[in-house]
């Protein structure tokens, strides 16, 4: 089952951040992938996440990946609250219990993954940092927010960005060191998004677009193309699937055209329930603004979709010319690629999904990126952590005079808590939790089933 | 080394290529000022200084008794009279065929404002008897510097509003009015008020747009009146108020410029993408 051996010896990982099922997004199910696949290559993986309603406490997900739903207060956009500090006493105790080296810090927008990185430096832990999103630099917010990445991100060990846009974004960001910081994209599970050309109405052509109807997404330029294209072809059918605040945009263009049986809003859906609407249609559309990776436009190609999209962000990195159809973000542009792809589609030269879906198939899998994350724990674990005295040079050398030193400040003072943690109740009495992970962990030994009973296992939709 | 993420390539994951970054554009939108240019567009601010400046000595005259209500509404009426005619004629009647206004709505409004300001002046006169001379300056100062803040100098930013603006300035009139000896006192200052904040502007703008040479003009001959009448108030604050016109008008445009060159604004391909058309074409 394990695709060989890890090769530096096992970790014991750490992954944490706000967004965690039954949180869905992008966010949520690499980390939930990426943690099986490691889990998969030996390593010992947990999750720590905030709680999510009444789902605190400690869960075991598949193949006994244990996630700490910890009770803290979400502030804003499921991101918890920050202080820097409050986390420290939780988060120590599931690094020692868990006898944690490696911690794994997911998304920029998380306050609880940066409180985590701090608190792992303070306790001498090697730090790795995923970047999953773009940001610009123009405005108040994002000055403010680079800031704080840079702070948070001058004495990580290792960062690992979604595309080489996003790289670039960060680096520039944070002001890194672009040797420190890798490329792994994300990836689909192409069993997941198998072709099934029977699903289709060939008397038709129906262009299916699969994203959160919100204006980060272009829905506005959607609802410019579905009138234009709609007038010109009369077998032109659209599938919505998602829910948003721009529904309403698209409703009034219903409206106002009279397309009610050509354009069906299909509001959420589901993870399950995507290939079951991708495979409904020829061609796929993506109208994003900004994009650090796009899965979405992934799993079309992998469901057999022809794809047209929008020419931003990480986006021309993912799939090869021959499967996409690159536009501007413009109403125009964007129906020039969507009347070429139908055109392709009548003259019957576009690829056959079976084509598309063994090509596809071979570019992203989560084995890969799980072989490519191991390889930065690996480098990881033969750096050494900053110790206090550098840490604090680094923070001010690093951060601006200001900034610096308050942070530097920071820094001693959960220093000082860490201390007084310790003097309360020594690393020694903690207790070493079971190891539950992986083929060979007490999951799966003869005396752990008299427990089992008791431990509850959920099963996310892999 | 491609930059794409399909295929496998024999690098590292961390790998840096030669062509890292070559896509960062900078200052893309970034403006290059001309100095006289700045220094023409400043004179908005010196304009409203000095209405402001007008306004404050004209009332120090009224509260001294060294200016009648009467001299005050007379001298108004003839520069406001001057001022209509000479509105329509700058752009030979252009604005007032577009917006369909006639002559007649002209008089109806000013008439009904000065019949309802007139009437309610003994109000006005008593309205803040019972408040402090001291607050009633403060106020005064703080809407008349409110009035300064928001008004609308051209620039497209979130903070100009000006209803706001005018409303402050008439707050500041209304309370320095009822400082004044007598009703009719009170009358004249809130009518003049209201020429030098809301149609003074709005001749100043049609001027600026049409004859700017002529603009140029009006505004030193108006700065000029103002320190004038300033100097036979205060000599130091007639000192004090040239120099923060000078630095203004001067001074201030040539720090835009230099700091101008220090911009760094970063521009890339993970930029937001703006939709530049219209869509609401499509919703009509």
């Amino acid at each position: 089952m394990a695709a060989g051996g890890p090769a530096g010896g096992a970790h014991s990982v750490c992954m944490v951040s706000d967004f965690f099922y039954p949180n869905m997004g992008g966010v949520e199910s690499h980390v939930y992938q990426l943690s099986q696949c490691l889990i998969e290559r030996g390593h010992k993986v947990l999750v720590v996440t905030h709680a999510y309603g009444c789902r605190k406490g400690v869960r075991y997900l598949t193949n006994g990946l244990k996630v700490y739903y910890l009770p803290l207060k979400v502030m804003y956009n499921q991101s918890t609250a920050t202080t820097l500090f409050h986390s420290l006493p939780l988060l120590r105790y599931i690094f020692v219990r868990e006898r944690v080296t490696i911690v794994h810090a997911h998304s920029s927008f998380s306050a609880m993954a940066h409180d985590a990185l701090f608190h792992a430096k303070t306790m001498g832990l090697r730090t790795v940092f995923t970047d999953h999103s773009l940001f610009g630099f123009a405005d108040v917010s994002s000055v403010l927010t680079n800031k704080l990445l840079t702070v948070s991100l001058c004495d990580t060990n290792h960062i690992v960005c979604v595309s080489y846009t996003s790289k670039e974004n960060t680096v520039l960001r944070a002001a890194l060191d672009p040797r420190i910081v890798s490329v792994i994209p994300n990836a689909v599970d192409p069993t997941d998004f198998t072709p099934d050309p029977s699903r289709r109405d060939d008397s038709t052509i129906t262009i299916v677009v699969v994203s959160r109807l919100v204006y980060r997404k272009g829905i506005d330029l959607l609802s410019g193309i579905i009138p234009e294209l709609c007038q010109k072809y009369p077998e032109l059918h659209f599938l919505v699937g998602g829910e948003g605040p721009k529904r309403i945009v698209l409703e009034e263009v219903r409206e106002r055209y009279q397309l009610h049986d050509r354009v069906r809003l299909l509001g959420a859906l589901e993870h399950q329930d995507v290939r079951n609407v991708l495979v409904q249609g020829h061609i796929f559309l993506n109208t994003s603004l900004t994009e650090a990776f796009c899965m979405a436009i992934v799993e079309a190609a992998s469901c057999g979709l022809q794809v047209v999209s929008t020419r931003v962000g990480g986006i021309p990195e993912v799939l090869p010319e021959n499967l996409i159809i690159l536009c501007e973000p413009s109403v125009k542009s964007l129906c020039d690629g969507l009347e070429k792809a139908i055109a392709q589609l009548r003259s019957g030269t576009l690829q056959s999904p079976e084509t598309v879906h063994n090509k596809v198939k071979t570019f992203y899998t989560w084995r890969n990126v799980a072989e490519r994350t191991e390889k930065v724990y690996d480098r990881v674990a033969d750096e050494v952590v900053l110790p206090m005295d550098e840490r604090l040079n680094r923070l001010m050398s690093h951060c601006g005079p200001v900034t610096g030193y308050i942070f530097a400040l920071f820094a001693v003072l959960n220093f000082l808590f860490l201390v007084f943690l310790r003097w309360m109740t020594p690393d020694s009495i903690i207790d070493v939790a079971i190891d539950a992970t992986g083929p060979k962990g007490a999951w799966t030994k003869q005396y752990f089933f008299g427990k089992k009973g008791r431990v509850k296992e959920e099963l996310p939709s892999s | 080394w491609q930059k794409v993420l399909y295929e496998r390539q024999p690098f590292p994951d961390n790998y840096v290529d030669q062509r890292f970054l070559e896509e960062l554009r900078k200052n893309v939108h970034a403006r290059r000022y001309r100095y006289r240019a700045v220094v023409f567009q400043s004179g908005a601010v010196v304009q409203q200084l000095c209405s402001v400046c007008v306004f404050v000595v004209t009332w120090w005259y009224m509260d001294a008794g060294m200016l009648s209500p009467q001299g005050l509404f007379g001298a108004a009426l003839v520069s406001s009279l001057l001022g209509y005619v000479l509105f329509d004629a700058v752009d030979s009647g252009a604005g007032r065929r577009e917006s369909g206004r006639t002559r007649w709505a002209d008089l109806k409004s000013t008439l009904v404002f000065a019949a309802f300001t007139y009437g309610f002046s003994p109000v006005l006169k008593t309205l803040t008897e019972s408040i402090s001379t001291d607050t009633i300056y403060a106020m005064s100062a703080l809407m008349l510097l409110g009035h300064l803040i928001f008004f609308d100098y051209g620039a497209n930013a979130a903070i100009v509003s000006s209803t706001l603006s005018l409303n402050m300035a008439i707050f500041a009139s209304v309370c320095l009015a009822s400082r004044l000896p007598r009703s009719l006192h009170a009358f004249v200052m809130v009518t003049f008020a209201m020429q030098i904040f809301a149609l003074w502007p709005m001749l100043q703008k049609k001027l600026k747009a049409q004859t700017p040479r002529c603009y140029v003009g009006v505004t030193v001959l108006f700065a000029l009146a103002a320190l004038a009448g300033l100097a036979t108030v205060s000599s130091v604050g007639a000192v004090l108020f040239a120099s923060l016109l000078l630095a203004i008008s001067c001074l201030c445009p040539y720090c835009l410029i230099r700091l101008q060159q220090l911009k760094d604004n970063i521009h890339g391909p993970w930029d937001e993408a703006e939709i530049k058309e219209d869509l609401s074409r499509f919703l009509m």
